[in-house]
């Protein structure tokens, strides 16, 4: 029982961190939280949506067009929403993103209607191990999730582009006096959270029913991972969101399920009260 | 006809309330609350619960007001170390919290099926003939008694202090203000503020459930505020106003457009919603109507067009 929870919570962990590691790319680079986060994952996983059921082609292929094409759809957000609110200040940027939700959570109510739709995949019988069950989806979303973790890692690593976009979190004046052409790493942020959003829309339609509130499920313990873990800090967000998956799963032991959001909500407020740049924040949050 | 109108007059008042609750965080103070639903939802449901125990409806809503101004000021302690980004997680979690709650704790709020039959206040002195229009006027006098307190606030020092705080709490702060009891205080305010409306809201539909606080709500009030001028509470009002008219406006669209059902009208409006809000960052950011400020007289005069000697 004990060994299931802890299993729940690595894969419910790893398919948070994909979007947590997005937001907190995002806020490295532009400084602002993302509200629209939630929205960007229930498009993405209707996008999905479409390709496998709509065109029928299978998941495989329609995931990995959605990770192709939903960056798109993000840098196209960019350019209509932040572009021209860029030196507007943190707060309107935030608001903007609230009503960039509404947008794109409504584009998908308009096309595709209230119900709840699934992927067109076999139902498995979960793999057994030492008395643990392990779903399929467990396995894909884990193999998923650690691969992009380490494509970002390499990215920001050791790419010239990842050198710049940690060049430009760290301190933008800096990096526009060598030369470091920001439009270009805003873009390239963007492509790259918004591909981590369409894996992650993906293994969350794939873990659940797609409806158009989906990533209202997903926002609070998005932004409480990436909070604990200190905004802005990659590896933060992931440790954070494992963390939490942790927490959100072994709380079920004491809490009602249904207040799982809740758990998350308070670690948010343990975190800010008690260790308000988070575990791995080295930045001075601004006051 | 009346009575739709006297309906969607006091669906207004409701709207304005919340609105200028959230100006006196957001516009005033420059703090973000994404939780305003759910203060309305917990001010509604104060009010409902007590006065379906039998309290007298003034005591219930003074109940309610001191509870939503308490959890305000709670929420806004939780974020004083950090910048006013964390606040707007906080609030946001908040308000999932409050539907959480209402949804599931039934013993205390009904559940999902929300709590019906809350008593209307006056019923029987005024009758239930001339009740809706009676119900309207008391809306619109609380509204005009907000409105007058918050101007009379925005015009005092505190209001100055307020703004002092959210353009930039540095030099609020060295200039002696205590900014940490400033928010709170607004936050306090603004709480107090959505109790009031929620509790309108209950005793209008005498009925509540959890799918009345959206995030919706919530929106609208961000668009009223951003529509009238951040801080303005007259311009305000002539965004809350315009932005329902629009809004019932497009419940005309299926008759124009006969292949949307339902579902998809509403999705339109709430895209346009969202559009809306941002095009108005963008194009319009400073909204309909100028912020009070001190120096307006003299600012006016100092932006008037020089004269160009060709008449």
């Amino acid at each position: 029982m004990f060994g299931q929870l802890i299993v729940n919570g690595i894969g419910t962990g790893l398919i948070v961190a994909l979007p947590a590691l997005a937001l907190t790319l995002t806020f490295g680079i532009l400084r602002f939280p993302n509200f629209a986060i939630g929205a960007m994952l229930t498009f993405s996983a209707y996008m999905a949506w479409t390709f496998n059921v709509l065109v029928g082609v299978p998941l495989i292929v329609s995931a990995l067009l959605t990770i192709l094409l939903f960056p798109l759809v993000a840098i196209l957000c960019d350019a209509a929403v932040f572009r021209p609110l860029r030196d507007r200040g943190s707060i309107t940027l935030l608001v903007a993103s609230m009503g960039l939700s509404f947008v794109l959570e409504n584009i998908c109510r308009l096309f595709f209607g209230n119900a709840a739709r699934n992927f067109d995949i076999p139902l498995a019988r979960p793999h057994r191990l030492f008395d643990l069950r392990f779903t399929n989806e467990f396995l894909i979303a884990a193999a998923v999730s650690l691969s992009a973790m380490l494509i970002v890692y390499l990215i920001l690593r050791w790419s010239a582009l990842g050198r710049a976009m940690r060049a430009v979190a760290d301190n933008p004046n800096l990096a526009a006096a060598r030369g470091i052409d920001s439009g270009r790493v805003i873009k390239a942020t963007w492509a790259l959270s918004g591909a981590l959003i369409a894996a992650s829309g993906v293994l969350v339609g794939m873990d659940r029913a797609i409806d158009p509130q989906l990533g209202w499920n997903y926002i609070i313990v998005c932004f409480a991972a990436a909070i604990l873990g200190g905004l802005g800090s990659p590896v933060g967000a992931v440790v954070g969101a494992l963390m939490l998956g942790l927490i959100g799963e072994l709380s079920t032991l004491v809490v009602p399920t249904n207040y799982r959001v809740g758990v998350a909500f308070a670690m948010i407020g343990v975190v800010l009260l008690l260790k308000p740049n988070g575990l791995f924040g080295t930045r001075e949050i601004v006051k | 006809m009346i009575a739709y109108l006297v309906t969607i007059a006091t669906l207004v008042s409701i709207a304005v309330l919340i609105a200028m609750a959230l100006n006196v965080q957001w516009g005033m103070c420059g703090m973000v609350n994404f939780g305003l639903a759910g203060f309305v939802a917990l001010g509604a449901y104060t009010t409902a619960i007590l006065t379906l125990a039998g309290w007298p409806a003034l005591f219930a809503v003074a109940a309610s007001v001191v509870v939503c101004a308490v959890m305000g000021g709670l929420l806004s302690l939780i974020s004083m170390r950090l910048s006013e980004d964390y606040l707007a997680i906080v609030t946001l979690g908040f308000g999932e919290i409050v539907r959480l709650v209402t949804l599931n704790e039934g013993w205390l709020t009904g559940g999902a099926l929300g709590l019906p039959g809350i008593p209307r206040p006056l019923v029987e002195t005024i009758g239930s003939e001339n009740y809706e229009t009676a119900f309207l006027a008391g809306a619109v006098l609380i509204v005009a008694i907000v409105y007058f307190g918050l101007e009379r606030l925005t015009r005092s020092p505190v209001g100055a202090a307020l703004r002092a705080v959210r353009d930039d709490d540095l030099v609020a702060s060295s200039l002696g203000r205590n900014v940490l009891l400033l928010r709170v205080k607004a936050f306090a305010l603004g709480g107090g503020i959505t109790a009031i409306a929620g509790s309108l809201q209950a005793f209008q539909f005498s009925y509540i459930d959890p799918s009345q606080f959206t995030a919706i709500m919530t929106a609208y009030a961000f668009m009223a505020v951003i529509a009238g001028g951040r801080g303005s509470h007259r311009g305000l009002i002539l965004g809350a106003c315009s932005i329902m008219f629009l809004l019932e406006a497009s419940r005309f669209l299926k008759d124009v457009i006969e292949v949307l059902d339902n579902a998809q009208i509403a999705a339109i409006r709430l895209i346009l919603i969202g559009a809306g809000l941002i095009l108005l960052l963008i194009f319009r950011p400073q909204g309909l109507m100028r912020e009070y400020r001190l120096s307006a007289p003299r600012a006016t005069a100092a932006t008037a067009p020089p004269p160009t000697g060709k008449e």
